[in-house]
């Protein structure tokens, strides 16, 4: 069958496609920023409890500490792409989606599940005891199976000439276990997690002067980055291998920006674990946040090479419907301005009694 | 829109939007309000100096963080998980019109979050002014999602401008915006008491925690009656079609109105009992009911408000399995299946009709009906539907009740889609129709010495076929009674029709006397008729046997009323019992004239076809209790009525308590439609587009397969005519009687008409209306002047009765017209299955053939000398 019979039809706009693009890739980059240190800080701590090193301890209280945050910010940031993609790709999104509804929709319980035992890892720390390991287990198992499902629907999504499976399975289990691409992008993600967790962790730690234990942990989360680093690449490359031979060319000279910018991230990528191994934290983040927004578009330049027989992404009617949109960008300028008074006001009023 | 549909089954029909969303918006609510009451609580401990109250407020935040954002915030982000799955070309016209509302409440989203976070884990670390602040942002950003939330929610309720203007501010503030966010905001007040009463009732300190019990009533109680206001201000901006809905006209929703009434009331109770002092090991536990009451109260408004869009997921714009409004006629022209490339099938074969009928299932019926499961299960709801009943029930839905979309499909799509449901989900087989066995009737044909009899005695019934309901139990349309006239003719010269000196008998075949042996219609004359009868005696005091009464006005001696019914002692079926007439002289009893006549009677109403059950008589004939009850059953449900109940209860109606009919004089509710335009009107629906007569053989037992076959008569048995030659097809039939009804100012007949499609005309202005039972077909628009038939159609050209129709009529000498032409439908030469001359009995007595009297120049039956004169009426002699 065509599978261009099978593509829905796209919907006019209210503005230009480049906005949502835009505000895609940028909300996309903090998202995966917190995404990969909420799940990088639970394997990190995973690991440490079902090593049960009594010295880790401290690492690993600071990591219960934090973990929820992590959990209920990568949830806010991944609602802001996941709604400017679905109003550029929701005709190729909400096809996938439906093809592996159960695994879909199980992520929603899957997050509860694990966002709950990240709060009792939390808040019951100190009276846990050997249960910490189970319920960091099924934090980090969960947000594994969360990432492993969003790694299947945003892969079945790029190939509709795979959706014909609908025909013989219509009831939403589908998983797109057929693309060479799903493990090693799933594996590249995980690598990155555990990198960025360290990271984190080494951040964490250096803010904090006092804590004579913390230049023990920063060098900890640096060793932590660099090693998942190298690891990443090395996944990073099987990735590449996997591609369609049409999009990986484009990757290794066949298109400059598409070269350029994996190039670019690529070599930053090198860099920053020549800095991690220097434990030079500040540095090692701003190279780290810039690979990764590279990377970032780099995968939506990938997406779009995927879709590019089907749908290109510029050819949209657009309605013209400013209004709503000025009035979502000054929503978000006072929201941020607000939000920065309060942390900034967290930050310094702290100490004083009521 | 062409998205593949998940096939869920049990799951289908929504059911998991439902959990999901009523989990998500009952905590939703909460995590509005309850912003409000953190402040709040945390200023009154402020007020009191209480250090009690404050580590009461820290702890119930605790709970507060817990509860919205691990339940909350994900359920959140499952509904539009869960509905993108479900319905995505909703979700996906959702989110591409109100993108932006949704990237505001996006930042709303980060605001909660933020302020929250720092709210709880600065509890106590914090300065008041700033702690205070944070409260209050946090309730600000919350009120502010609900805020643009339910300006989503609404719109797809009720879109105002938007289908016209397709503008963003025209959806979002739509007619339902300001009642509805008044309304929910009480509701999120009161569930910030609600909530509260759990952490309230654990308090460990006893006057902390009557304090803080009360204080949390307050919450659910003070705005009650806000809430209440703008509940019906809310219902009064809703446009006439979701009022409608909500108030009654979609069932579904009847039981959570009711519910939500009753839990209203049971709320602000529980509100009163919580502040009454008592142990908290009672009041904990009342403290979770009424948190499990609180997510029943939410679910029963939510349930209302989406049921109240049907059969729409976007009010007037997208129907709730995705067609669009206005695209249904082009789908029908085009075919369904051929809309999306997702339909393996893309038009229906032979071979794949249950396949193809299963894609239509998944693509039109799905969204809302589940297969096996909680939700709208298609099983129960077609359990009773054969083939025919199936189809039919799809041809008409929303069509009167417009709470289900239209079937969008060609012909063939509809046989598939009733396949899969009836042969696929039921695995029922569509029989062949058998062949029934009918005893052969004994005919005996009475005596007549032409020679020297000096009358000759015509008889027959008014009606050609007389119909019984004989579910006496359920109720009664057509009780028994039926009406045997006679003339008595002197033979002579010049013939005379006498009726002076004379009495006329009519008598029963053995095994006919006792009707009351064979129906409950006696048992329930008082409910029925609201009178108590003599077994065997009907509303009109006849018998079975009696004298006839002479009617001076027609020179006729009248029966009305023999409460004949088909069923003979001895057991089996026979709807054409033969009476014996007879006229004696008045004073020496002497027996002047005798002849038989056949009192054609049926029971052979066919309700079960689509109402289910079996035949009560011999499985050939007759209402079962099954079948009744299924019709008081859909009665009920569509009418409010409680007609089932009643009868349960021993107290069946006669349908024309309400309804008026002119068979039986009954004025009924003057303001309801009479029964006969009442019951084509609305069956005209759903049997619609039926060949020639079907959809009339599918009631009435007039068609070739049926047991009783009382269309006998001439036109019927020779001329090769159908119901639909005089009357039309049942869509031009319907249209004829509720047009009449809707020139009386019946209202409800326009709801009938909306969608019955005249055939036999091309518009409903030329259909001309007529009233039941005394307007009917003209035998003369065929047979002009008395002549041979020119044409084929008497439809649309009424006599105004009930003066000049057929079986009122006479001929100048003042015979009638049945007298020598037999009853409608048995014209003679008749032809009757149980006897090929049984309808005949009279021609072939006096003149040897089955002919017209007179007919083939027997002028000599009445006349002792050849007539060469045309009398009786025009074209006599040359008529064949």
């Amino acid at each position: 069958m065509d599978p261009t019979r099978l593509i829905p039809q796209a919907l006019p706009i209210p503005v230009e496609w480049g906005w949502f693009y835009l505000f895609q890739v940028l909300t996309f980059i903090l998202h995966i920023l917190v995404m990969n240190v909420m799940l990088g800080a639970s394997i990190i701590a995973l690991v440490h409890h079902l090593r049960g090193k009594r010295e880790t301890e401290p690492l690993t209280t600071t990591i219960s500490v934090k973990l929820p945050f992590t959990i209920a910010f990568a949830v806010n940031f991944g609602v802001a792409p996941l709604l400017f993609m679905q109003v550029l790709y929701g005709q190729f999104l909400y096809t996938s989606s439906v093809l592996m509804a159960v695994y879909w929709l199980a992520v929603v319980g899957l997050v509860i599940a694990a966002y709950g035992s990240a709060y009792i890892y939390d808040f019951r720390y100190p009276s846990l005891g050997g249960l910490k390991t189970v319920f960091i287990g099924v934090t980090t198992a969960c947000l594994l199976a969360t990432a492993f499902i969003f790694t299947n629907n945003m892969t079945l999504m790029l190939n509709p000439e795979t959706w014909t499976g609908y025909f013989d399975n219509p009831g939403g289990t589908i998983l797109n276990l057929s693309d060479p691409t799903v493990l090693p992008r799933f594996l590249h993600i995980v690598a990155s997690s555990t990198a960025l967790g360290g990271l984190a962790l080494a951040l964490i730690y250096s803010c904090r002067t006092s804590d004579p234990q913390a230049t023990h942990w920063i060098r900890h989360g640096m060793n932590w980055y660099a090693f998942s680093t190298v690891v990443q690449m090395a996944l990073g490359l099987w990735f590449l291998t996997a591609l369609p031979e049409r999009i990986s060319h484009l990757l290794l000279g066949g298109s400059l920006p598409h070269t350029l910018v994996f190039a670019a991230g690529a070599t930053l990528g090198i860099f920053s674990i020549s800095n991690a191994l220097r434990y030079n934290v500040r540095t090692t983040a701003i190279i780290s946040v810039t690979t990764i927004s590279l990377m970032v578009y780099l995968r939506d330049m990938v997406r779009d090479a995927y879709l590019s027989p089907y749908f290109q992404v510029s050819d949209r009617v657009v309605t013209g419907e400013y209004l709503p949109f000025v009035l979502f960008v000054l929503t978000l300028a006072a929201g941020l301005v607000i939000v920065a008074w309060m942390l900034k006001t967290a930050s310094t009023d702290t100490e004083v009694r009521s | 829109m062409n998205f593949p549909i998940w096939e869920l089954h049990w799951a289908g029909g929504g059911l998991l939007i439902a959990l999901i969303s009523v989990f998500h918006v009952y905590i939703a609510h909460f995590a509005v309000g309850g912003g409000l009451f953190l402040v709040l609580t945390e200023l009154l401990a402020y007020r009191r100096q209480s250090p009690e109250i404050m580590d009461y407020a820290k702890r119930h935040t605790k709970f507060f963080l817990l509860v919205t954002m691990v339940l909350g915030g994900i359920t959140g982000v499952g509904i539009w998980f869960i509905i993108s799955l479900v319905a995505p070309a909703a979700t996906v016209s959702l989110i591409h019109t109100f993108v932006f509302g949704w990237a505001i409440e996006w930042v709303f989203f980060l605001g909660e979050i933020v302020s929250l976070f720092i709210y709880y884990y600065t509890f106590g670390r914090m300065s008041r002014r700033n702690h205070l602040a944070m409260g209050w942002l946090y309730f600000f950003f919350g009120w502010m999602s609900l805020f643009m939330i339910n300006g989503i929610i609404g719109f797809m309720l009720t879109p105002g401008d938007w289908p016209a203007t397709r503008d963003f501010w025209d959806g979002f503030f739509n007619p339902t915006f300001w009642p509805a966010l008044v309304f929910r905001t009480c509701i999120a007040l009161m569930f910030a008491g609600l909530y509260g009463f759990v952490t309230a009732t654990w308090e460990k300190d006893a006057p902390t925690r009557e304090t803080m019990v009360r204080y949390c009533a307050l919450w659910l109680l003070l705005p009650f009656g806000v809430l209440l206001l703008s509940g019906w201000w809310y219902l009064q901006v809703l446009p006439e079609g979701p009022r409608a809905m909500i108030l009654g006209a979609n069932p579904e929703i009847a039981p959570f109105l009711k519910g939500f009434v009753q839990i209203s009331a049971l709320l602000f109770a529980g509100g009163l009992a919580m502040a009454i002092r008592m142990p908290a090991a009672v009041k904990r536990p009342m403290a979770v009911t009424l948190l499990v009451i609180g997510l029943l109260y939410m679910g029963c408004f939510e349930w209302m408000r989406e049921a109240g869009r049907r059969p729409y997921l976007i009010y007037g714009h997208m129907y709730s399995n995705a067609i669009l409004a206005g695209t249904e006629e082009a789908i029908s022209k085009q075919g369904f299946l051929a809309t999306s490339g997702w339909n393996r099938n893309q038009e229906v074969t032979p071979d794949n009709a249950l396949d193809a009928g299963k894609e239509i299932f998944r693509g039109q019926c799905a969204s809302c009906h589940s297969i096996g499961g909680p939700l709208n299960d298609i099983k129960p709801l077609t359990a009773v539907f054969g083939r025919f009943a199936m189809e039919s029930m799809i041809r008409g839905m929303g069509k009167i009740h417009s709470y289900m979309p239209r079937f969008a499909g060609t012909e063939l799509e509809r046989g598939a889609l009733a396949s899969y449901i009836v042969e696929g989900l039921h695995g029922k087989k569509t029989a062949a129709a058998e062949a029934l066995a009918r005893p052969e009737a004994a005919l005996e044909i009475p005596p007549f010495d032409a020679e020297n009899c000096k009358y000759v005695l015509l008889a027959w019934c008014t009606l050609g076929e007389k119909c019984i309901s004989d579910s006496d139990a359920h109720f009664s349309f057509l009780p028994p009674g039926s009406a045997l006239v006679a003339q008595l003719v002197r033979r002579d010269t010049r013939p005379e029709i006498v009726t002076q000196a004379v009495k006329l008998t009519y008598l029963p075949p053995a095994g006919f006397e006792n009707p009351s042996k064979h129906v409950d219609f006696w048992k329930y004359a008082p409910s029925l008729l609201g009178k108590e009868l003599p077994a065997n005696v009907s509303a009109k005091g006849l018998g079975l046997s009696g004298e006839m009464k002479l009617n001076e006005k027609n020179l006729t001696f009248v029966a009305d009323g023999i409460p004949v019914l088909p069923y003979p002692d001895g057991g089996g079926v026979n709807p054409y019992p033969v009476f014996t007439i007879e006229a004696r002289d008045a004073s020496s009893g002497e027996l002047l004239a005798m002849t038989r006549v056949v009192a054609p009677i049926s029971t052979e109403i066919g309700c079960r076809k689509c109402h289910g059950g079996e035949w009560r008589r011999d499985g050939v004939t007759g209402i079962s209790a099954l079948t009744a009850s299924d019709v008081l059953a859909r009665h009920d449900r569509r009418h409010k009525t409680n007609l089932l109940i009643q009868a349960e209860g021993g107290k069946p109606v006669l349908c024309q308590s309400c309804h008026p009919d002119p068979l039986l004089n009954a004025a009924g509710k003057p303001e309801l439609l009479n029964l006969p335009a009442s019951i084509h009107g609305f069956h005209a629906n759903y049997m619609t587009g039926m060949e020639d007569a079907l959809a009339c053989h599918a009631c009435h037992p007039t068609g070739p397969d049926s047991h009783t076959r009382c269309a006998r008569g001439v036109h019927a048995s020779q001329a090769g005519l159908t119901c639909v030659n005089c009357h039309g097809t049942l869509e031009d039939h319907a249209l004829s009687l509720l047009k009449a009804e809707k020139e009386a100012g019946k209202a409800k007949a326009d709801r009938l008409m909306r969608h019955i499609k005249p055939r036999l005309v091309a518009t409903v202005e030329e259909i001309s209306p007529r009233q039941p039972w005394k307007d009917e077909p003209d035998c003369l628009t065929c047979h002009l002047d008395f002549a041979a038939p020119q044409g084929d159609s008497a439809f649309n050209h009424w006599v105004r009765g009930p003066e000049g129709l057929y079986r009122t009529r006479s001929d100048d000498a003042g015979l009638m017209c049945e007298a020598c032409h037999g009853p409608t439908h048995a014209e003679y030469p008749a032809v009757n299955p149980f006897h090929p001359d049984l309808d005949a009995i009279q021609p072939l007595q006096y003149q040897g053939a089955p002919g017209p009297i007179g007919s083939g120049g027997n002028c000599a039956v009445c006349h002792t000398e050849e007539m060469l004169d045309e009398f009786h009426h025009p074209n006599i002699l040359g008529g064949k």
